[in-house]
């Protein structure tokens, strides 16, 4: 089934991005400045949009040809890709950005060719599905299973990790007192945040260990 | 393949000498011309790949150079900047990568490598005392014969002697020098667990290419390697690290922990230090006989490093985050063990320091200030998709074993709040264990990337001949 893996949708999207020869800053330059200065913890807009796992915008200028012999190739326009793993299909997601963030829909899609705003749900679904592109085998950034679900979940390894450590040899009575109790906190602890800090990987990715 | 010429290889490359003494020399060249001089003048001493069949020399030498020491010796710019990115910037500026944080930071590094820049290893091996100390004479005379060329420091290490006899043990106790891969061509008999895996469980030799320049590797493509081809075909990439051990902390960890594992008494804790590293102190894999060392396999080269993980996902033989199942995982990730065949790295390192004396009990404060670790060693055809991938992924990391964010007991450089954790135990006396409160146990005090040049190679820097068009 394309755009679907198990109970995780990924959406892909190419919207053309508008130009304009008089601007003295083009669209495409503008919405790079505005993705530049997003947050990107739990103040980003898709941790805001309940349902998102990952997110991806980018500003796709041209295509390059790589290979032999070397020619020249251009696409019609510039485009921004919008790929994204989420717990809905597309209305559904759409909905929830729509209500969660839509100034930053409009922040960003208002650069785009035949973007009809975001006073008209409908008018804004069409839009979006005349620019997405079937998805048959996307990047999958989960198990299948729902963002809150992988958010408790994480959160419950990590305090029950925590309880371990301080608790274990405990004698059984007291242990399993202790852990009723572990047990009760946690049931009524809140979902964690979206995007929120994770414990501090000091690490850094890269080098380009392919 | 093509035939290998084992005396075109620096012998250091191709096996591990097994002496019980070492200097490795760290020199600067004053001048380009000095440099080749002295490559020139070592060249015809340097100890080559071809197999001692008629006895071991009394001692060896080897020689590898910084990517600021060729650039000393003037390579052409050309050449220069076609070596790989991560040996032209040298360990120091590989830290964040590395893990080399806090403590290991490179401002925390011994003088050696703080001060003037280090251009060359000179490394000699030998059978005694007497004899490293005549090659080190040898060297010293030629060091002064060709001037301005600088000894900047060097580093002793020697096989540690336990109970009269030479041993392959480093400072925590664990028996070293099991674990290291075979390569097509290079190996005449091989033995199972060191090669790759195949699809039917048995063990063949690597590809030639993943240890040395100029041959195809496990992705059949030659490695990134430096212009021309002749420069670099038959040599390979070094890290040298010099890895402090704190023993008092290591004991003092074991101690605290073995009491609360299991019966909580001494063979518990034998058991734990088993955990961290995969195999019990003597040697015994701990995936073939979790319960006790068995000198039987220790001593047997067809199974002391024939195992897999494969059977024991829940790591309750072997810890899934123990040392040898983190930086050599088999086929722990499936895919009959291919993942790992591109993250191999052949290991020359030798324990360095004053030998812990069993009969005169020490402080832990004194037993972690003393000078003593492992000089690890370690040889590859990529720096950057070999060890930096094992140091960052699976030693600094724990997400490729599902265990998030831990890091491995020994080496991780520890930050508050991380813990360890040990699987439950095939025997119900232990239950899993979660370690918390880590110390740092291993240190590191300096290091550099070294590029190990062949013979061919050698000698056309000390001509000047090297030329890249
Ligand atoms: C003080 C530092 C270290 C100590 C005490 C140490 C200790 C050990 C011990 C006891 C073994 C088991 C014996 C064997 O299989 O040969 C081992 C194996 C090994 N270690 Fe380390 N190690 C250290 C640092 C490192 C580092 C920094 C790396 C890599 C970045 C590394 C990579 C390996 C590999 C690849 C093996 C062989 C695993 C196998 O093939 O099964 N070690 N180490």
């Amino acid at each position: 089934m394309p755009n679907q893996n198990g109970r995780v949708f990924g959406l892909t999207f190419l919207c053309p991005i508008l130009d304009d020869e008089t601007l003295q800053i083009s669209h495409d330059l503008q919405i790079r400045d505005y993705l530049a200065t997003l947050p990107t913890d739990e103040r980003s807009p898709f941790a805001l949009a309940p349902g998102t796992h990952v997110a991806r915008l980018v500003v796709m200028d041209d295509v390059i040809y790589v290979g032999m012999p070397a020619h020249e190739e251009h696409l019609a326009s510039k485009y921004l890709v919008f790929e994204t793993n989420t717990d809905a299909d597309l209305p559904g997601y759409l909905r929830t950005l729509f209500d969660a963030i839509p100034q930053h829909i409009d922040a960003v899609w208002s650069h785009c060719t035949g973007y009809p705003g975001t006073a008209d749900f409908d008018k804004l679904l069409a839009y979006m599905k005349a620019c997405q592109i079937p998805t048959t085998f996307f990047f999958a950034a989960v198990n299948d299973k729902s963002v809150t679900e992988t958010l408790l979940a994480l959160q419950t390894q990590r305090a029950v990790a925590e309880f371990i450590t301080t608790h274990q040899g405990m004698a059984p009575a007291q242990l399993q007192r202790e852990f009723l109790e572990f047990y009760q906190a946690l049931q009524s602890l809140p979902c964690p945040a979206a995007g929120g800090k994770l414990p501090r990987r000091v690490i850094k990715t890269g080098g380009h260990n392919e | 393949m093509s035939k290998l010429n084992a005396t075109d290889v620096q012998g250091f490359v191709l096996r591990g000498y097994n002496m019980p003494h070492a200097r490795f020399c760290f020199l600067h060249f004053q001048n380009a011309a000095a440099g080749r001089h002295l490559v020139a003048q070592l060249l015809g001493s340097i100890t080559t790949g071809q197999l001692w069949d008629n006895g071991k020399p009394q001692s060896t030498l080897n020689i590898a150079f910084t990517f600021k020491g060729l650039t000393a010796l003037e390579l052409p710019l050309a050449t220069l900047i076609s070596f790989p990115d991560e040996f032209q910037q040298g360990m120091k500026d590989r830290a964040s990568i590395l893990g080399d944080i806090g403590k290991n930071s490179p401002e925390h590094w011994d003088a050696l490598w703080r001060g003037a820049d280090i251009h060359a290893w000179v490394a000699i091996h030998a059978l005694t005392p007497e004899t490293l100390e005549a090659q080190f004479a040898q060297l010293n005379a030629i060091i002064s014969a060709t001037g301005n060329i600088h000894l900047l420091g060097s580093q002793d290490a020697a096989a540690l002697v336990i109970d009269g006899k030479l041993s392959t043990k480093e400072h925590f106790g664990y028996t070293d020098g099991f674990g290291n891969p075979d390569y097509l061509g290079v190996c005449r008999n091989t033995q199972p667990g060191q090669g790759k895996l195949l699809p039917d469980g048995t063990w063949a030799p690597l590809a030639t290419g993943e240890l040395l320049l100029g041959y195809a590797d496990e992705a059949g493509e030659l490695p990134v390697a430096p212009v021309p081809h002749i420069l670099a075909a038959n040599g390979t990439f070094m890290v040298y690290r010099k890895l402090h051990e704190n023993v008092g902390t290591f004991r003092a960890f074991l101690d605290e922990w073995g009491a609360r594992y299991g019966a909580g008494d001494a063979a518990a804790k034998e058991k734990l230090a088993s955990k961290f590293i995969g195999r019990w102190q003597d040697g015994t894999p701990i995936e073939l006989s979790p319960d006790a060392p068995d000198p039987s396999i220790v001593a047997d080269p067809n199974r002391n490093t024939d195992f897999k993980f494969g059977n024991d996902l829940s790591g309750s033989r072997c810890p899934v985050g123990a040392h040898v199942r983190r930086v050599h995982p088999r086929d722990a990730f499936g895919f009959n063990g291919k993942l790992v065949d591109r993250r191999r790295i052949t290991r020359r390192g030798m324990p360095y320091g004053p030998q812990v004396d069993p009969t005169t009990p020490q402080d832990p404060a004194t037993l972690d200030s003393t000078d003593r670790g492992v000089v690890f060693m370690a040889l590859n055809a990529s720096l950057s998709r070999q060890f930096e991938f094992v140091q960052q992924q699976w030693i600094s990391y724990g997400n490729d074993a599902h265990l998030g964010n831990e890091k491995d007991l020994l080496l991780g450089t520890h930050l508050p709040g991380e813990k360890f954790s040990i699987q439950g135990d095939t025997n119900p006396a232990n239950p899993p264990l979660f370690c918390a409160n880590l110390p740092n146990f291993v240190e590191l005090r300096g290091g550099d990337y070294f590029f190990l040049p062949s013979i061919t190679a050698l000698a056309m820097i000390a001509m000047e001949l090297v030329d890249p068009r």
